[in-house]
């Protein structure tokens, strides 16, 4: 048996744990540059809002509403799912977390027979030591999880919990019937179109189809998911969480910036934070791709240049990443195009170290991303770093987030107050 | 401290002797050597330095640091400016002082359970009590378990 726990409408019950008067107020947290809507509260669903729905689409109807905003808060995120994710772990055999808010856990050895007690446990304890609601759905094979998490979230006499062997007799065969196989775990809307085309469109109709026929048709992928859609685990809870394989810092612009030295500096900024990140996880990147590009929404031209490139060795120096990234962009920007996004992707990454340098390249330079790290860490981000990634002045490709609620818990400068 | 050198060919783990008849890739590797007495305090140094997380957070995950503002807790010692750590795992008793919800913002004061009467009680005689209706209708958000006074601010937290 396998248990999915979803941290429900994640960001905003992250921002009505450190701001009790969002209770019960329709709540929507934007994405980067407050331009979309990336989570909503129920009261916000109920008012017929969308994910995606951009901000100025529905700004209008805002004050009316009641409805209260908040600019994402990243670190604040992070912070409270690492709190749930750990605590998780601490009741299960095995983790995998799935993604910020979201895990699979096995259940502890002995405790096969009580599962749903142990899924109100799990749903109880977050709920008092993080202060996050949670579902959770627990079923045989992952996929099952996933639906029987959906189950939970929309029932509500459920009580956020659903065990797939504690549900009245034909509820999965009704429930599987209504639904359409987007619904499915892993079935995007593209392999739905597909699937619509050999007379597939609900779930129940995927699970019926035959696994070979799919595989042949479509993918092992696929194949996997009816095999678990008919109780047969297919795919396993992975442990081990993979190294990461790659690192993406990319960013839309809040206004097109049509000035190539702008995106030269900005790109320069992007591989300082790639560079970050790196140190953080330990590795180096052998591999280098940078871009620019238009926005597909706004009139203009189309140009989405890009540069890949090889480093002389690993690195995850902020220098030697930074003058990379701008070196190789800039030739192919041009001049007055409007570019909307830029980014920065550090690929072929591997342990630091891993790779012994070659007799002759060894850095000319000593290495400064840990001091700039230490720096940054007591201090605060920004405080230095190369170009314009230190300058407190707005830059350019800075977001715009007008309602950022504070780094509660990730700046001792910003705790919580209370009286 | 001594400072030695000893030659590794390229790709050994180990120091080996060096032909100089023929052209070999060596690689310089510093050591440092320690001169005189192995210290005898380093036995029993293994665990490491007094670390305060290990000594006020019980449970990383469900701790939370607030700051207080204003003077309705100085009767306890807790004074304007002063942070707070504040464990949501642990439940409220009375006597507790607790982070409470009222009115959608947060509030601390000392938790008062006598019979049937739930009462925020605060340390400071210029304020009143908060009488709450009973346990159910009063969310505690945490349990304050201690408190942080900077008497001589320094670093990172002045």
């Amino acid at each position: 048996m396998i248990a999915l726990v979803d941290v429900n409408n994640c960001y905003v019950s992250c921002e009505r744990l450190f701001d009790p008067s969002l209770i019960g107020k329709p709540t929507v947290v934007l994405s980067n540059n407050d331009g979309c809507v990336v989570a909503r509260s129920a009261e916000a669903k109920a008012l017929g809002i969308q994910m995606g729905d951009p901000w100025f689409k529905i700004a209008a109807d805002a004050r009316r509403w009641g409805l209260q905003r908040r600019s994402s808060n990243y670190p604040l995120y992070a912070d409270l799912s690492q709190r749930t994710m750990s605590l998780l772990a601490r009741y299960a055999q095995a983790q995998e977390i799935y993604s910020i808010d979201e895990c699979f856990l096995t259940p502890p050895p002995g405790h096969t027979r009580e599962l749903l007690t142990w899924g109100r446990q799990l749903r109880r304890v977050v709920a008092r030591n993080v202060g996050l609601p949670v579902s959770v759905g627990i079923a045989p094979t992952k996929t099952l999880a996933k639906l029987a998490t959906e189950a939970a979230k929309k029932i509500p006499a459920t009580g956020g919990v659903v065990h797939w062997e504690n549900t009245p007799p034909g509820f999965w065969d009704r429930l599987m019937d209504t639904l359409p196989v987007t619904e499915v775990w892993g079935v995007a809307a593209r392999t739905a179109r597909r699937l619509a085309a050999q007379g597939i469109t609900t779930v129940a109709e995927l699970r019926d189809a035959d696994p070979v026929r799919i595989r042949d048709r479509f993918s092992v992928v696929l194949m996997r998911t009816v095999l678990e859609l008919n109780a047969v685990p297919a795919i396993p809870v992975e442990e081990e969480t993979a190294t990461k394989q790659q690192i993406l810092v990319s960013r839309s612009f809040p206004e097109p910036i049509k000035d190539p030295a702008l995106i030269a500096e900005a790109v320069a900024d992007f591989a300082q934070r790639a560079a970050r990140r790196l140190r953080k996880g330990d590795q180096e990147a052998a591999r280098l791709t940078v871009f620019a590009a238009t926005s597909p929404h706004r009139p203009g031209p189309d140009h989405h240049p890009s540069a890949h490139l090889r480093l002389p060795a690993p690195t995850h120096e902020p220098g030697v990443l930074a003058a990379a990234a701008r070196r190789a962009l800039e030739p192919h920007l041009v001049h007055g195009i409007p570019y909307m996004r830029a980014g920065v992707m550090c690929l072929e990454l591997t342990d630091t170290g891993a790779a012994a340098p070659l007799p002759g390249t060894v850095p000319t330079t000593a290495p400064i991303g840990s001091l700039i790290d230490a720096v940054n860490t007591r201090f605060g981000t920004g405080t230095v770093g190369l170009g314009r990634s230190a300058t407190s002045a707005p830059r350019p490709w800075d977001n715009h987030q007008a309602a950022l609620s504070p780094g509660y818990t990730t700046d001792w400068n910003a705790l919580r107050t209370v009286s | 401290m001594r400072v030695e050198c000893v030659f590794y060919p390229v790709g050994m783990t180990h120091p080996l002797p060096v032909q100089a008849a023929r052209p070999t890739l060596v690689q310089a590797v510093l050591l440092r050597v320690p001169a005189g007495f192995p210290s005898p305090a380093q036995d029993s140094f293994d665990d490491g330095r007094i670390d305060l997380n290990d000594v006020l957070i019980r449970d990383v995950s469900s701790t939370f640091i607030l700051r207080v503002t204003g003077d309705s807790m100085e009767g306890v010692g807790i004074y304007d400016g002063d942070e707070v750590l504040v464990d949501r795992s642990l439940t409220p008793r009375d006597g507790d002082v607790v982070i409470a919800v009222v009115d959608g913002d947060f509030t601390i004061k000392t938790l008062q359970i006598h019979h049937q009467q739930v009462v925020l009680h605060p340390e400071n005689p210029a304020y009143p009590d908060v009488v709450v209706g009973g346990l159910s209708e009063l969310v505690v958000w945490g349990v304050v378990v201690h408190s942080i006074r900077h008497l001589r601010p320094v670093g990172r937290s002045a």
